[in-house]
């Protein structure tokens, strides 16, 4: 009982171990699995862990904004594209060691910088008061809104007209990349767009041509190598099939 | 020769692109009208080939009946097209009599135009509701099936029996209809009528029905002759052709004296014969051909089996007028083991799913040397792969519920 | 509540009471998740039996079947639990959880009432909309890890449905946010109470239009008829829940119960009132005046710190009116979901392109449509619903106002600050404060 007692104020720091865990813990396993779907799975899980950092900060917006867009929308896609792709001989990745001694040369280092800046900025380096009114007052969405459109009213307070001066509001950043987005959404519809269907016409010529051929070699005994496949559903020794597609 | 292509396994991979799955639909399926197997060739969505493998349901029915004489075998057209049970005996029942030249009198017609008309509707009940099933509809189901079994119950009170009758035999019928059996049938034509309007707005005039359907599996009418096709499937494509008009004499004597249209769109103007309801004194009016149809498509042959709906329920108040205005004999079934003449003879009748033929070989013998019996459904089932060639995965079911296909016609 | 429980047991900002006032609302929650989906469930086999001409389940806990959907459960308990040979066994058997968490979670948000919440989110709006969209995860992972490829067709169709639809119920969305100015669910409910002429259906043609389409792109993103081809039983078995049985197949189940009253409780509150009902219950009865709703003043709280023992810190008239609340927003969800379940059972399925085609090219545009409408609407200040009955809104925004009068400031800074900095660089920003401001967004009516 004392324990808990005595425990109780650390609550926030439980929660922040509980969330960083799992966004730790999956990231390794995202790392350690085998198997694509699994990997995507783990990133799904951690990407929410992080997304409950941001609510253990109170910045409740972005949180949701990493669950809607990140976990959501990106993560649904790269699921998406796994999934439909894992056939049999693609789930297992087994990674060479030598993309293991590259990779942790690279993520190593990048993980040093970004020790580096997390322990080495001052702000980030000392407790803040959680009743810090800066603090409380940007739960609500609107200061962000507001910045959006140019109106920077967190700043309002600020008496240093040279700093004040420097602090604009993201009008044109959020416009760049709303046509930068417009852009994207725009050449993946043309990219997606329906091409003719020649599957039909395709398929009824190789069976007659499939007709023909064992028409023409029914005497021959059939031997197993003749329709021996190299990989399933495509046949490196098949006569028939023309291999450049129309596709 | 085509299914030792599929079964043979080097010959899968053989012909299977990288793009494309092998999908089984069936035997066992929610949505194939029975043990229908359909192996289809997909790239995830859309359909290249669709290949329709039956058998599942073969009883050797034929073969049983070079065993059993005439009205033995009786029981083995009921479990053909077991939905339409009635009509398959009134086939063999007429070749039969066809073999023997034996003339039923006269009440005997208006009864077998009763029963078979009858189960006309309840066929097309079912092939309505579930092809409302299939397509995620689940209400209209329900209601056909009520329907359904008001008529299943007065064929119970006719001959005993709710789905395999044998109740139609070579010289006439089982016994007579109860006394009041007519009386019956009367009140369930007027609580059926109600029902119809109600299904129209559930289904046909529906527009996510008519979306599902509409332009969907299009055959034309050459194509559906080519094929074999009857019935409501080469009606749909406006084929005028009804053997119960066209017929032979033997059958379309039987429907002298009644007045019932053709279920036919002429292909010219595409529109369907009038209803004509304020001469037939019933408020059946047909509803509105939607923008989408076109002529030889799912939803045309689905309006073509609505129709007949309500040309049967016009055909069963007829003959029940001339039913009870004629006295005499019902028409007695011939002899159990009554001989056969040293002939063959053949008959196709217009049964709900199309044109089902019966062939009989006798010997002198009161067992046939030979027993065939032409399914319409089998004929109707073969259209499937040139339908389905080039659709999305969703529209297997729209084509195969409108061709209304019997397993057990099929098979046999 | 958690300062209600340390007071009951007489502590003094204890851990207790924060403990016992989570677990008592996560324990509501569940209650309203799985009682609901039982209740659902009974409510789909009976609405359907109705409509199909048969009566449903008649016999198991009285006349009506009450207890059907228990005795189901029980036997989904019971059964063995079969997993694929082919199938991921991890993802198979994690699947329904992801999705059951991702709708209870959204609940987390919802108000049932106005200050009955699980925790007092101030982008509520969005944080529902974003966990929903976590559950399309459900599908896709048990749709692949079944190993079969019909469950991976039906769990394809799906996750594009599910997504797609997403951006015209965002669309549809954004127009009540837009109106009442905040995303907090809480204020949007409020601001439409009184007269049901102040529900903001009637705002506006724009609106009402703009509801409809949101309850169609909720239904399918629910995946309920006729947009069901995930499910769909004739064409592929049952679509990526094929292989599951018994208590994960009910999981499944329960989760898109909970989604669709979830959905439908949501265009309650940003539509149709809320907890608020046509007529102003509480205020009519005295219990609770229209003025004081949501604000922050500790006078207008159910649990009063002042008075002691259970039934003396209990201001029973507030905790009267904020129950017909939950009473009124409950029967709002079911009677949503009624609606999705009476337009199941009497249309027929669409066609993946067919659903997709109804997004892009019906939903999005209408939604469009929809929102500059309703935009205009309001900046050409027209006359509103509330406005033609006389009935101005009332609520409580929370505003983000800087106060930078000296008295702020001086108090501010004589605070205690643990930050390092020694100078006033944040005295000025700590006078900044939240403040709860009463609103009243008047469109012609007087106050």
């Amino acid at each position: 009982m004392d324990l808990f007692a005595v425990a109780w104020p650390y609550w926030h720091q439980f929660f922040f171990i509980i969330f960083a865990a799992t966004a730790v813990g999956f990231g390794f396993g995202v790392l350690l699995s085998k198997n694509v779907v699994r990997m995507a799975f783990y990133l799904v899980l951690s990407l929410g862990s992080t997304a409950g950092l941001f609510f253990l900060a109170g910045a409740e917006f972005v949180g949701a904004m990493q669950l809607m867009i990140y976990v959501g929308g990106t993560l649904v896609l790269l699921i998406f594209g796994v999934m439909l792709t894992a056939q049999k001989d693609f789930i297992n990745m087994d990674t060479h060691t030598q993309d293991w001694i590259l990779a942790t040369i690279v993520g190593g280092s990048l993980l040093m910088v970004l020790l580096f800046a997390a322990f080495g900025a001052e702000d980030w380096n000392t407790p803040q008061d959680l009743t810090d009114a800066k603090v409380e007052a940007t739960k609500e969405a609107t200061p962000l809104g507001l910045a959006l459109t140019g109106i920077r009213v967190d700043t309002l307070g600020e008496t240093d007209d040279a700093v004040q001066g420097g602090k604009a509001g993201y009008l044109m950043p959020f416009i760049i990349v709303s046509v930068h987005l417009l852009v994207v959404l725009i050449g993946a519809a043309y990219m997606a767009r329906t091409k003719k269907l020649s599957h039909a016409t395709n398929d009824k010529s190789s069976r007659a041509k499939l007709m023909l051929f064992k028409m023409e070699h029914e005497a021959e005994l059939l031997e197993e190598e003749t329709y021996v496949v190299t990989h399933r559903g495509q046949s490196a020794l098949n006569p028939l099939d023309p291999q450049d597609d129309e596709n | 020769m085509a299914s030792s292509k599929i079964d043979d396994p080097r010959v899968i991979e053989f012909d299977v692109r990288t793009d494309e799955m092998l999908i089984n639909m069936g035997p066992q399926h929610p949505s194939t009208h029975g043990v229908l197997r359909l192996v289809l060739r997909t790239d995830g969505e859309v359909v290249s080939d669709v290949e329709p493998h039956i058998g599942y349901l073969h009883r050797c029915a034929e073969k049983i009946g070079e065993n059993l004489t005439a009205r033995q075998w009786i029981p083995y057209t009921d479990r053909m097209d077991y939905l339409a049970a009635m009509n398959m005996n009134l086939g063999w029942s007429l070749v039969i009599e066809k073999m023997l030249e034996y003339d039923l009198p006269e009440r005997g017609r208006h009864l077998r135009v009763i029963i078979s008309e009858m189960g006309r509707i309840a066929s097309h009940l079912v092939a309505m509701g579930t092809y409302g099933l299939d397509l995620g509809s689940f209400t209209p189901f329900l209601y056909g099936f009520r329907e359904r079994e008001k008529i299943l119950n007065l064929f119970e009170e006719a001959c005993g029996a709710r789905l395999t009758y044998s109740y139609l035999t070579p010289g006439g019928a089982t016994a007579d209809l109860p006394a009041d059996w007519t009386g019956k049938c009367r009140q369930f034509l007027a609580e059926f009528k109600e029902v119809i309007p109600e299904l129209h707005t559930l289904l046909t005039t529906n527009s996510i029905f008519v979306s599902r359907t509409a332009g969907i599996g299009v055959m034309s009418a050459k194509m559906a002759i080519d094929y074999g096709c009857t019935g409501p499937v080469l009606r749909g494509s406006g084929v005028y052709h009804d053997l119960r008009f066209h017929g032979e004499e033997r059958y379309t004597e039987m429907y002298d004296g009644y007045v019932f249209d053709v279920i036919c769109a002429d292909p010219a103007t595409g529109k369907y014969p009038e209803s004509n309801y304020e001469f037939h004194g019933d408020s059946l009016d047909y509803p509105e051909i939607p923008r989408q149809a076109v002529l030889g498509d799912c939803w045309h042959r689905f309006y073509v089996r609505m129709l007949e709906v309500v040309q049967s329920v016009r055909l069963v108040e007829q003959a029940i007028e001339k039913y009870e205005a004629t006295s005499g004999d019902w028409g007695t079934p011939i002899k159990l083991v009554q001989k056969l003449p040293v002939k063959e003879a053949y008959m196709e009748t217009e049964a709900p799913r199309g044109q089902m033929g019966f062939y009989v070989v006798g010997n002198g013998d009161s067992i046939p040397w030979r027993v065939r019996a032409r399914s319409s459904s089998f004929c109707n089932l073969s259209v499937t792969a040139p339908l389905c060639q080039g659709i999305l995965l969703a529209d297997i079911p729209a084509i195969v519920g409108s061709l209304d296909v019997v397993m057990g016609e099929i098979d046999r | 509540m958690a300062d209600f429980v340390n007071h009951i047991l007489t502590l003094e900002d204890s851990w207790i009471g924060y403990i016992v006032a989570a677990l008592v609302a996560a324990v509501l929650i569940l209650h309203v998740v799985a009682v609901g989906a039982l209740l659902f469930i009974w409510m789909e086999r009976k609405i359907s039996g109705r409509i199909q001409d048969r009566l449903g389940p008649t016999r198991v806990g009285g006349k009506f079947g009450w207890l059907q959907t228990l005795a189901d459960g029980i036997k989904l308990i019971a059964k063995e639990d079969v997993t694929p040979d082919l199938a991921d066994k991890f993802l198979f058997k994690i699947a329904p959880y992801v999705g059951l968490a991702a709708s209870y979670a959204a609940f987390i948000a919802l108000p049932f009432a106005d200050g009955v919440v699980g925790q007092h989110v101030n982008t509520a709006v969005f944080f529902v909309l974003a966990v929903l969209g976590l559950e399309v995860f459900s599908v896709i992972l048990a749709g692949y890890s079944s190993g079969s490829k019909w469950s991976l067709f039906g769990a394809m169709r799906e996750a594009a449905q599910v997504v797609s639809y997403e951006v015209p119920l965002g669309m549809c969305v954004v127009v009540p946010v837009m109106i009442c100015g905040t995303m907090n669910l809480t204020t949007i409910a409020n601001m439409q109470a009184g007269f049901f002429t102040n529900w903001l259906v009637f705002n506006d043609p724009f609106t009402f239009l703009t509801a409809i389409v949101y309850f169609t792109c909720a239904t399918a993103g629910v995946n309920r008829a006729p947009f069901d081809l995930a499910e769909a039983e004739s064409e592929l078995v049952a679509g990526f829940h094929t292989e599951y049985s018994g208590l994960r197949w009910s999981l499944f189940f329960m989760a898109e119960y909970s989604s669709m009253f979830i959905v439908a409780a949501l265009a309650s509150i940003l539509f149709f009132g809320g907890s608020h009902g046509p007529i102003p219950i509480a205020d009519v009865l005295g219990l609770l005046s229209l003025d004081n709703l949501g604000s922050s003043d500790p006078a207008f709280h159910v649990f009063n710190e002042d008075g002691g023992g259970f039934f003396a810190s209990l201001n029973l008239e507030i905790a009267i009116a904020r129950f017909l609340g939950v009473a009124n927003l409950l029967l709002k969800g079911t009677i949503g979901v009624t609606v999705m379940m009476w337009v199941r059972w009497s249309f027929p399925r669409l066609r993946i392109d067919q659903v997709m085609t109804m997004c892009l090219k019906y939903c999005v545009p209408l939604a469009a449509v929809g929102f500059l409408g309703a935009t205009a609407w309001q900046a050409l200040d027209l006359p509103t619903g509330n406005s033609l009955m006389n009935s101005p809104r009332y609520s409580h925004h929370e505003l983000w106002t800087a106060d930078d009068s000296e008295s702020a400031v001086e108090e501010a800074s004589s605070n205690e600050v643990q930050t390092p900095h020694e100078d006033d660089t944040h005295a000025a920003a700590k006078a900044v404060k939240l403040k709860t401001v009463p609103v009243s967004v008047v469109k012609g009516g007087g106050r």
